[in-house]
């Protein structure tokens, strides 16, 4: 994704088959055909047996049709229609997906006395990936605004029309979220509180390193590497290394004090050295021009230098968000409640929903945080030096 | 207005400006001239304090630059460098009124401001107001620099290669524009640059450097004429008479008064009167005075058809401007081949023409002017 593929798109010639797209409407293709959408379970712990197609009803068969549709649109179709084509088709596709699981979890388990459970099988992981790709091959092939930002108001719109009529509450996951409940949210908050206090402060910390680096040679060769070292140290491993240091200063090897410094040390590299590199590729003649013309230091860093820079800092921060959102998961491990326990608790007692309560919720913030930083990247950069991404 | 006195700047063992002593008179335009290396740009920096000088002292009217702070000082001379620079996330009215903000100038006056000095520079103040850098080409990056460079007014100026990196036809238009500006507002340039003929077009005093020492500073007239020493000489070049003519205006020479003859849109009753002027050749012209082509009268007294004794041209391929150099008029009446060559307006009418022999009276006069000076180191 981004600037290359997209110039690369440009540089083609129109009539070519969308193989980004193809590979994906094949992908979710795969998915209905070879896997099984959906399993049913005698009870929480057992292992499934596998469902057909047809048990989602007729929305299994629409997103089958659906599949099909976006890869013959791939090959045959060209431009703005074949964007358009296959985003709407990616869209469908995650839509028809969640009223099948519905469907089949309604109809195969209905009880809710019963034990046994409707979960998602493998198949329907494959399809979601497959309609993710074709909906990014689409976005990239500019179908024009209205499409783009129509296509999430249509998804949103087919998840919630999904959850309160097509009979999700039945779906195994949905029921784990039932028993779970407030230990979910709580998990959800203090994992977004920790990522989003983390982060804040590696920004804090980390840009004002980057622009002492971009200005005296020492810090940066002193910065960078140290940075660059503590970037090596593996997550589990840094959280055990810091219990020593924390214990001579008589404060917790546990608890969310190291698990917030450990999650700023590791954003703190993309952010320092994005700040530092956005800087110092500020062309020497606009500095030139700006000192020549008597703008002070905190003039030119704050006007002209900062502002150039900023795409690439916010770059930084954006890839620092995502990992660290990763990286939170794992500190569960030193007693802080993220979504990370849902997932150690799902494993150790063998229960696959329950990891993928903690699973798919942390996938889905990351998605969020990564949208959310490009748009606001967008917004503060100014349309002088914006790049021509989709 | 600008005085530098025994400036000298040393970087460890190198000498980049050794004792250079350079007064500009104010309204003045200093070229700064010689092979790379040599210093020009260092002084000019040293000018606006970008670089301090180890020793040695400057003035700038009549205060000292070290008495006030480098960034004050900035603020009161224009800069426009060889790159530009523009700022590309800011809008040419943004880039323009950079100095202006930092004095602290009002909206409304930073907003006229703009207007005036984009019409100055040649571009259409409305479209070119919000546009973005990148959406400007080449020569118009450099207006909007000079635009910018004058925004505050500062009395004087300081250029390091400005119209380098623009193509020659741009560069050759920049000047020309460059020089009515001057004319206009008469500021104070120091004005580096490595281009021979671009220093002798515009400035009023040379100051030609090598290895950090002054060689030579008169007017380009002296060092063409009374280069002090054989590297002045070699570095003006052998073409000293082609050089001269790049000083003088087409106007300078330009007779006004030329046959012409507008075709009352009959060409063929147009040519029959201008076989009564007693000239070989009238210019044909339409209603509002733009040239359309001549009648070669010989042709019609040897008894050719009308049609064939007139030649139809474009004006914008055959014509010069009144503030073009000889020497480009000299360049283009070679490549068409012609004797003399009309000079026109912006919107082609005709204003005269400039003839051979014209340009030759100018170069003796030149002759005669350098052979009453020194030896000039047996060059010739």
């Amino acid at each position: 994704m981004g600037v290359q593929s997209a110039s690369v798109d440009r540089q083609r010639p129109r009539r070519r088959t969308d193989r980004v797209a193809a590979t994906g409407a094949i992908l979710a293709l795969a998915g209905c055909v070879a896997l099984p959408l959906y399993a049913l379970r005698a009870n929480r712990i057992v292992n499934g047996t596998p469902l057909s197609l047809g048990a989602g009803g007729p929305a299994a068969w629409m997103l089958l049709a659906l599949a099909i549709a976006a890869a013959t649109a791939s090959f045959s179709l060209a431009g703005k229609l074949r964007a358009r084509v296959e985003l709407a088709c990616a869209v469908g596709m995650m839509g028809a997906l969640l009223w099948a699981l519905g469907f089949a979890a309604a109809h195969l388990a209905p009880d809710v006395t019963s034990p046994a459970r409707v979960s998602i099988g493998a198949g329907a992981w494959v399809a979601v990936a497959g309609a993710a790709v074709v909906w990014f091959a689409a976005v990239h092939a500019r179908p024009g605004r209205a499409w783009r930002v129509g296509a999430l108001v249509a998804l949103v719109v087919v998840v919630v029309a999904a959850a309160m009529w097509g009979g999700l509450g039945r779906l195994s996951i949905v029921l784990e979220y039932a028993v779970q409940g407030a230990a979910f949210w709580s998990a959800v908050w203090t994992h977004i509180a920790l990522a989003g206090t983390s982060l804040g402060f590696a920004v804090a910390i980390g840009v004002p390193l980057g622009v002492a680096s971009s200005r005296i040679p020492w810090v940066r060769t002193a910065v960078l590497s140290i940075v660059g070292v503590m970037q090596t140290v593996p997550s589990l491993a840094l959280l055990g290394l810091l219990v020593v240091p924390l214990a001579a200063l008589g404060l917790p090897g546990i608890g969310p004090l190291p698990a917030i410094i450990a999650l700023t040390v590791y954003a703190l590299l993309p952010i320092v050295r994005n700040t530092y590199v956005g800087l110092t590729q500020v062309d020497p003649s606009v500095v030139d021009a700006g000192r020549g013309m008597g703008m002070s230091r905190w003039q030119l860093l704050t006007r002209v230098e900062a502002p150039l820079a900023m795409p690439l800092l916010l770059e930084g921060v954006r890839a620092a968000a995502v990992m660290i959102i990763g990286i939170a998961a794992v500190v569960a491990f030193i007693g802080n409640g993220t979504l990370g326990v849902l997932v150690i608790l799902g494993w150790g007692g063998q229960v696959d929903d329950l990891t993928l309560l903690g699973a798919v919720p942390m996938v889905l913030i990351a998605v969020a945080a990564d949208v959310g930083l490009r748009a606001a990247g967008r917004l503060v950069t100014s349309p002088g030096i914006r790049m021509e991404v989709s | 207005m600008i005085r530098l006195e025994e400036v000298t700047k040393r970087y460890g063992e190198t000498l980049a400006v050794d004792r250079l002593s350079l007064e500009v008179g104010e309204g003045e335009v200093c070229v700064l001239i010689g092979p790379s290396g040599c210093g020009k740009t260092t002084t000019l920096r040293m000018i606006n304090r970008l670089i301090e000088p180890t020793s040695g002292r400057i003035m700038v009217g009549d205060r000292d630059i070290t008495s006030v702070t480098p960034e004050e000082l900035r603020r009161g001379l224009g800069y426009a460098i060889q790159s530009v620079g523009l700022f590309p996330h800011l809008t040419v009215a943004e880039n323009i009124v950079t100095v202006p903000k930092l004095l602290g100038w009002e909206a409304s006056r930073m907003q006229a401001r703009v207007g005036e000095l984009l019409s100055l520079v040649g571009l259409d103040a409305t479209s070119y107001r919000g546009k973005y850098p990148r959406e400007l080409s080449g020569g118009e990056a450099q207006r909007v620099g000079v635009a910018r460079a004058l925004a505050a007014d500062p009395p004087v100026l300081l250029m390091d290669e400005p119209f380098g990196a623009v193509d020659p036809l741009n560069r050759e238009r920049l000047q020309g524009e460059f020089a009515r500006i001057q004319k206009e507002l008469h500021k104070t340039v120091v004005f580096v640059t490595h281009d021979v003929d671009e220093a002798i077009r515009l400035a009023d005093r040379i100051a030609l450097m090598r290895d950090g020492r002054l060689q030579q500073y008169d007017t380009p007239e002296n060092l063409l004429d009374h280069p002090a020493s054989k590297f002045v000489h070699d570095f003006m070049g052998a073409d000293r008479a082609l050089k001269r003519l790049g000083r003088v205006r087409v106007d300078a020479v330009m007779r006004s008064e030329v046959p012409r003859i507008s075709d009352g849109s009959d060409a063929v009753a147009a040519a029959q009167r201008a076989a009564c002027t007693a000239e070989r050749f009238s210019y044909l012209v339409d209603q509002d005075g733009r040239l359309e082509g001549w009648i070669d009268c010989r042709l019609l007294d040897r008894g050719g058809s009308a049609e064939s004794a007139i030649t139809h041209v474009d004006w914008r391929a055959t014509t010069v401007r009144p503030d073009t150099s000889l020497k480009e008029a000299l360049s283009h009446m070679l490549e068409l081949g012609f004797r003399s060559i009309a000079v026109t307006d912006e919107t082609g009418r005709l204003l005269g023409d400039v003839a051979l022999a014209g340009i030759e009276t100018t170069l003796t006069e030149g002759d005669a002017y350098s052979a009453g000076g020194p030896a000039e180191g047996g060059a010739q």
